[in-house]
């Protein structure tokens, strides 16, 4: 057994006593502390003992052992750091050596502009200078929006594990986080508002969570649901009256890469280029993995139930396919730009989006 | 052991109401509440501040039909079971709100039954009837006499009190004991100064110095109408086990009284209560057992699974609530944790999981889905800091009941203080296995316990609310999502 630190002795002070300080429980810049004091108490505690008031350690229990431990991914066998990256070094280079080159060609052309007049070189001067702002706040922005991702997946997955550990200060900070993080969106003034009232209740980690995702993600939820199946509409139609199947990749594709971009903005996402780009390969890559998954439950069975409509017409079929196609590629991305994981709230299900989808068909028809 | 004829008699009875129960709930369900604990553990408390906070629309941001809005409203109906006092509602609300005080302890059974309007998440609009069923806990304790004979009790509970702390106080019994003779006439008078003995050994072992919590058989403590009666006044002899008595001894006497007991008082109970329940939330206090010591714990502890033994758990499905209600959802709940700071509430949970430990395993075997958590039904107090030289103490600030000592100071109940009840254990292996323990109220003084829980008064309340008052709870939305929740999804 572990040494004995002598427990804190119980005490009762009066309110006109100085010492009582009367805060809302703030525990966030408190653990940080604890634990600096924890130490050096513990340790000063042998020596000096003749010192009556400091006389014990300070533990707030912030953290509690995690009741279930989630079975972690398997490391990767195959460390892929191994050896010297040979790879990078060659493209860092080579794009050294071409911004040099570039940097190079624009003052030789505006030393040749001044050269040939006076007025052409201001022009240009100007030009490549706006050419440069202008590209630097392009660039800035594609950082802030990979940085705006980063954070919503970081988000995503603290939420997740305070939902298996049900720590109530990680749960806070990451409520404040997501206040921040959605306070540009009007819809959710409300919820908003109520989780800001809540916030220093005494409420368990993952309840908190719980709540803050009925509160800040249903109208969200909702909407993203529209925005998937409009698509998903969309697109099965114009497969349906399309005379030619490069028609139907390209705009399943022009389609579904706007579905993504609006999804990401819907739940507080601010992608540029970079960032559909990177989310876009994450969806294929997440619908992959789940793919197994949603064939299982729904897809099978809603392929065989509209056999019929195929049967009709193979165009109609068609059309169905590609919008579950588009739906499915949305329920990805909603997976993959929400900030918190699906718990207290149902996940959208394909079978709905494609009764949706079947719905709409039957009017049209 | 084998099942008697009157057994099987018993279960086809409860069969039948069952199923009369599940005929009369198919277009209006109800579910039948259970609310126990060991007395002192709150549930009055709980019962009251549920009901006004059902009714009058509380603060409940996890308790997701009320906050998402889709509880219409919430009303109390008539009670149905005609031989059942009602729940004092009115009376215990208005002595915690007005009186500021808190409402005196349960001492019988007593039901209150409560109508939700609601609207499921489809849109379609329901009514649930809510049965609270509210019963002292020292009753169940009762419920394992139904398969013990009268010398495996009394040998029971004759070495139960031979140990520390209870010795101290089953002195006096215990000297009278020696003087009686098992195998001689049966003499009314001294089963009469024997059964007041033992219930006064009962009764010391509760008070606040002890706190003891295992003290089979309940209705001594709480004889309500059958005080006096020969049901009641019996006593455990030393008797060897599996003896037969004499007839018309005084083993024999005290051997067909503690019969009677078991047929006048435990079966009916579990018959009509107990039997029918279909959720259930067992309070218990720790904290008390905190200020009193180890041993009062451990005690707490066998009282549990004594308690816990008795459920009969288990998933329900449609033929189970047919003809055998099992309870599918069991909550406990460590009550009175206002007392301490939040950032120990995780310890108190952590603790009261390990004191249920292995019922919560059995129940989870069976189906049933169990939790624990932190309660405060009545929140009175606030929290605060308090700066001890280098150390900042989690506090909490209330104004203590009169009476109520620490430090040597005994408070008027009327001034607020600020109170550090002590660093709760995080060791729980050492804590149950006698080592590495702390010293309560029962081992010395005052001073030298390691933990001094006060008890508060009820909170004063905003009274400009147009809605009148809404009572301050910790966790008791939680505690209703998870007991009556998923009936209103």
């Amino acid at each position: 057994m572990t040494e004995r630190v002598p427990p804190r002795r119980p005490a009762t002070f009066k309110l006109t006593d100085p010492s009582v300080v009367l805060i809302d429980s703030d525990d966030g810049n408190l653990g940080g502390t604890s634990h600096a004091t924890a130490s050096a108490s513990s340790s000063s505690s042998a020596s000096s003992s003749s010192a009556p008031p400091p006389r014990a350690r300070v533990q707030l229990a912030h953290e509690k052992e995690p009741p279930i431990v989630a079975p972690k991914p398997p490391a990767s066998l195959i460390n892929p750091k191994m050896g010297f990256r040979w790879g990078t070094l060659f493209w860092s280079a080579a794009t050294g050596l071409v911004t040099l080159a570039f940097w190079l060609w624009v003052s030789k052309l505006i030393e040749d502009l001044f050269a040939q007049s006076q007025t052409l070189g201001t022009v240009g001067m100007i030009l490549a200078l706006l050419a440069g702002g202008s590209l630097a706040i392009i660039v800035g922005r594609e950082a802030f929006g990979l940085i705006r991702l980063a954070r919503i997946e970081q988000l995503h997955a603290r939420a997740a594990k305070v939902l298996e550990t049900d720590n109530r200060a990680e749960a806070r900070a990451i409520i404040r986080e997501l206040l921040k993080f959605e306070h540009p969106n009007p819809q959710l003034a409300r919820g908003r508002a109520t989780l800001e009232k809540h916030i220093d209740d005494i409420i368990d980690g993952a309840d908190l969570i719980r709540l803050a995702e009925r509160e800040l993600m249903t109208p969200l939820d909702i909407e993203a649901r529209v925005l998937i199946s409009k698509a998903a509409q969309r697109v099965s139609m114009v497969t349906a009256i399309s005379p030619k199947a490069l028609i139907d990749v390209l705009f399943v594709a022009i389609a579904a890469t706007r579905l993504i971009g609006q999804l990401a903005r819907l739940y507080g996402g601010r992608p540029g280029a970079l960032g559909m780009l990177k989310l876009m390969r994450q969806t294929v890559s997440h619908l992959a993995i789940t793919g197994g998954i949603a064939l299982g439950d729904s897809v099978v069975q809603s392929v065989f139930g509209h056999g019929l409509a195929s049967r009709l017409s193979s165009k109609l079929g068609e059309g169905v396919l590609n919008g579950m196609l588009t739906a499915r590629l949305g329920l990805a991305a909603v997976d993959l730009t929400r900030p918190l994981p699906f718990n207290a709230l149902p996940r959208p299900q394909l079978g709905d989006l494609v009764k949706d989808l079947m719905k709409k068909r039957e009017k049209e028809d | 052991m084998a099942f008697s004829f009157s057994d099987l008699v018993e279960e086809a009875w409860l069969s039948a109401r069952a199923l009369k129960d599940y005929s009369e709930n198919i277009f209006n369900p109800t579910i039948r509440l259970g609310v126990t604990g060991l007395s002192r553990a709150g549930k009055t408390v709980f019962i009251t501040a549920l009901v006004h906070g059902l009714c009058r629309g509380g603060r409940f941001p996890i308790f997701e039909s009320m906050s998402t809005g889709r509880i219409a409203t919430a009303r109390l109906a008539p009670q149905p079971d005609d031989a059942v006092p009602r729940f004092g509602y009115e009376g215990f609300l208005a002595t915690l709100m007005e009186q500021r005080n808190w409402p005196s302890s349960t001492v019988d059974i007593s039901e209150l039954r409560l109508v939700i309007d609601y609207q499921r998440k489809n849109g379609a609009e329901r009514t649930l009837t809510l049965d609270i069923v509210d019963y002292p806990g020292e009753w169940l304790l009762d419920l394992p006499l139904l398969n013990k004979s009268y010398e495996k009790w009394a040998a029971e509970s004759l070495a139960l009190s031979r140990q520390d702390p209870r010795r101290r106080v089953a002195v006096d019994w215990h000297a009278h004991l020696a003087t009686l003779d098992p195998n001689g006439r049966e003499n009314e008078q001294e089963t009469l100064v024997a059964a007041r003995l033992f219930t006064t050994y009962l009764r010391d072992c509760r008070n606040e110095q002890f706190a003891m919590s295992l003290l089979p058989p309940g209705r001594f403590l709480m004889p309500g109408n059958l005080a006096g009666s020969p049901a009641l006044t019996f006593a455990p002899l030393d008797v060897p086990m599996d003896g037969t008595p004499p007839e018309r001894s005084l083993w024999a006497m005290m051997r067909r009284r503690y019969e009677a007991y078991k047929d006048v008082v435990v079966r009916p109970f579990f018959r009509d209560h107990f039997a029918r329940l279909d959720r259930q939330i067992v309070l218990a206090d720790a904290l008390s057992a905190f200020n009193a010591g180890p041993e009062a714990l451990q005690d707490l502890e066998a009282a549990l699974a004594g308690i816990l033994d008795c459920f009969r758990v288990g998933r329900a499905s449609v033929l189970s609530t047919m003809f055998r209600p099992r309870i599918d959802r069991i909550l406990f709940a460590a009550t009175k944790a206002d007392h301490l700071h939040h950032s120990s509430h995780d310890r108190l949970e952590a603790i009261l999981r390990k004191l249920v430990e292995r019922a919560m395993q059995r129940a989870e075997f069976a189906g049933a889905t169990v939790d624990v958590v932190a309660l405060a039904a009545v929140r009175a107090t606030r929290e605060a800091q308090v700066q001890r030289g280098r150390d900042r103490l989690p506090s909490i600030v209330g104004t203590p009941i009169k009476g109520e000592m620490a430090d040597g100071e005994v408070f008027d109940g009327e001034t607020e203080v600020a109170t550090f009840p002590g660093d709760l254990p995080t060791n729980l292996q050492g804590l149950f296995k006698g080592e590495d323990t702390f010293r309560g109220l029962a081992a010395g003084s005052h001073e030298d316990a390691d933990f001094r829980f006060l008890r508060f008064r009820p909170p004063r309340l905003d009274t400009h609310d147009p809605d009148g008052p809404a009572l301050p709870h910790i966790r008791l939305d939680r505690t209703l999502q998870f007991l009556i929740g998923d009936k209103l999804q």
